[in-house]
């Protein structure tokens, strides 16, 4: 074995995974949350296509990073 | 022009003195070994033999290899050969580890397999050295009678020689033979020989031929526990993202003589010092320290007669089977724990990854026939190679996992006959862009992405029949 050897550790610290994922998650449930009152608010005319996408994006992406950490936290390392 | 001349004249003088080591390389039949020492021990189901043997050259030119004979029997079970030369006076002796490899002799008698030791420096004429050699023998003590009762001790035979097979010419040797209790039922007589206690010694014996065997077998009383795994399957899961998992599958067996008649739970507790002597009931694994979320449990469920002990340096899981095994018992069950995965994954200088981990069979004390170590790397590694101090066979698998799109390679270790002194660290060198960590979250944020596009799009469409 090399003498200089590093380590080689995860890029989040671990002990940080159930606290991101609540916060991602919650984040992303707000978010989903203000797409679908602002879909179900405002009339077929005056809706804006940039908004509505703009909203899904993030929306998914702390979704998505909020999904990833709940997994992290509760043990499948995927 | 004029210097090419000189210059080639000197090219081919250095050529040609360089054949001269080549032709100056003698037999290493001319090494002798004046004193030889054997002492064999059979306290466990482990044969431990370890030869010191004090060489001297009587020939007339350097010799560097020094050979090792085996009957072809004994070669089977042979888990280790290790040899090393003692370097150095009484306080400061040092051992130096000497390479051994198997070797073919053509006016070798009878199908006797030969392994040969390269020594640290060619021995000149009438120069000494001293190497010790540790040889480690698995199934070779057989049980007799075959078959035993509850209440009865496990005897077992140990055949052997009372002259060491060598293809070198012996001038005085003596063996000595631990065994695990003084109760010896009976031993072979090559005189001189005498037992005291536990030894039995055999010798000394002076100038014997090279080749020269004399057959022996002695019959002892051995209830240490025969705890073999016949099969055992170690998966290594390594996720970048803070863990590694590994899961193991026993296939465990009691090796010793078979249990016949009947098994009674009542005199087996009753009175423990008489009744299965020869059985166990308890393991020891010996685990890496920092480990987490351990489980033992078999195709029934979990077994909860298990306990874990750890410090910093050490975690010790004592598990105990859902029955006492006695001759011939098997018991499946599988082992799984995790452990961080900062302590086992490194990053070398040339900037590939590492897994350095152990080989071997965590419990302690116990012989693996099969054992297969397999490795799963995470997606997106490229060039997967396996580095281990002994020979092992390898190849590559693909496993899909969780989150896998194109599947994880699986580096595949085998090895037959295993045992705890093969508990050495291996490598696997692997290497992987930092950057594929991504492709996880990313595959989670598209998949909710389409969900919102789908709405998007169905609340844009419209699917109303009339304007």
């Amino acid at each position: 074995m090399a003498p200089e050897a590093k380590p080689i550790a995860s890029p989040i610290p671990v002990a940080w995974y159930p606290t991101l994922s609540v916060f991602a998650l919650a984040i992303g449930l707000v978010l989903t949350a203000s797409f679908f009152i602002y879909e179900a608010t405002t009339s077929r005319k005056s809706r804006s296509l940039t908004k509505e996408l703009i909203t899904g994006a993030v929306a998914s992406v702390f979704l998505g990073f909020g999904s990833l950490f709940l997994l992290l936290a509760s043990g499948v390392y995927v | 022009m004029a210097g090419v001349v000189p210059r080639l004249l000197l090219v081919l003088l250095f050529s040609v003195i360089t054949q001269f080591p080549l032709l100056a390389r003698s037999s290493s039949l001319d090494l002798q070994i004046t004193n030889a020492e054997c002492r064999i021990d059979l306290t466990s189901q482990i044969v431990k033999v370890f030869l010191t043997l004090k060489v001297e050259n009587t020939g007339t030119s350097p010799a560097s290899e020094l050979l090792l004979a085996f009957p072809p029997r004994q070669v089977d079970r042979l888990a280790l050969v290790k040899a090393a030369c003692t370097v150095g006076k009484k306080k400061k002796k040092t051992y130096v580890p000497l390479e051994v490899k198997p070797t073919e002799l053509p006016d070798a008698p009878n199908d006797t397999k030969l392994f040969s030791i390269l020594l640290l420096n060619p021995l000149k004429t009438s120069e000494t050295a001293t190497v010790e050699v540790l040889l480690i023998l698995t199934h070779c003590l057989e049980p007799f009678p075959a078959e035993i009762s509850q209440s009865e001790s496990q005897l077992v035979y140990y055949h052997d020689s009372a002259i060491i097979l060598s293809p070198h010419y012996i001038k005085q040797q003596t063996t000595y033979i631990k065994t695990p209790s003084t109760k010896v039922e009976s031993y072979t007589r090559v005189e001189p020989t005498n037992h005291a206690g536990t030894q039995i010694i055999y010798g000394p014996y002076a100038d014997r031929p090279p080749y020269s065997f004399s057959p022996i077998i002695v019959h002892s009383e051995n209830n240490s526990p025969f705890a073999v795994v016949e099969e055992l399957v170690r998966e290594v899961e390594i996720s970048h993202w803070g863990s590694l998992q590994i899961t193991e599958h026993y296939k465990l067996a009691h090796a010793g003589a078979h249990h016949k008649g009947v098994f009674s739970r009542v005199e087996y507790q009753s009175r423990p010092s008489i009744s299965g002597v020869s059985s166990f009931k308890h393991l020891l694994a010996r685990l890496p320290p920092r480990v987490h979320s351990v489980y033992y449990r078999d195709e029934i469920g979990n077994i909860s007669s298990s306990h874990l002990r750890g410090d910093s340096r050490k975690s010790e899981l004592e598990i105990e089977p859902r029955y006492p095994l006695f001759g011939g018992w098997k018991a499946t069950f599988v082992i799984g724990y995790g452990l961080p995965v900062e302590d086992f994954l490194f990053e070398s200088p040339d900037g590939r990854r590492y897994l350095n981990f152990s080989f071997g069979c965590p419990v302690v004390e116990t012989v693996v026939d099969d054992l297969t170590i397999k490795v799963v790397l995470p997606e997106g590694s490229q060039d997967p190679t396996a580095v281990a101090p002994f020979p092992v066979d390898q190849h590559l698998e693909t496993k899909y996992s969780y989150l896998d799109v194109v599947g994880r390679t699986v580096v595949v270790l085998k090895k037959k006959n295993v045992v705890p002194e093969h508990s050495s660290p291996f490598q696997v060198y692997y290497k992987f862009n930092p950057i594929f960590m991504l492709a996880e979250p990313m595959m989670l944020t598209c998949v909710f992405f389409l969900l919102f596009m789908g709405c998007i799009a169905y609340l844009h469409v419209d699917l109303s029949l009339h304007k």
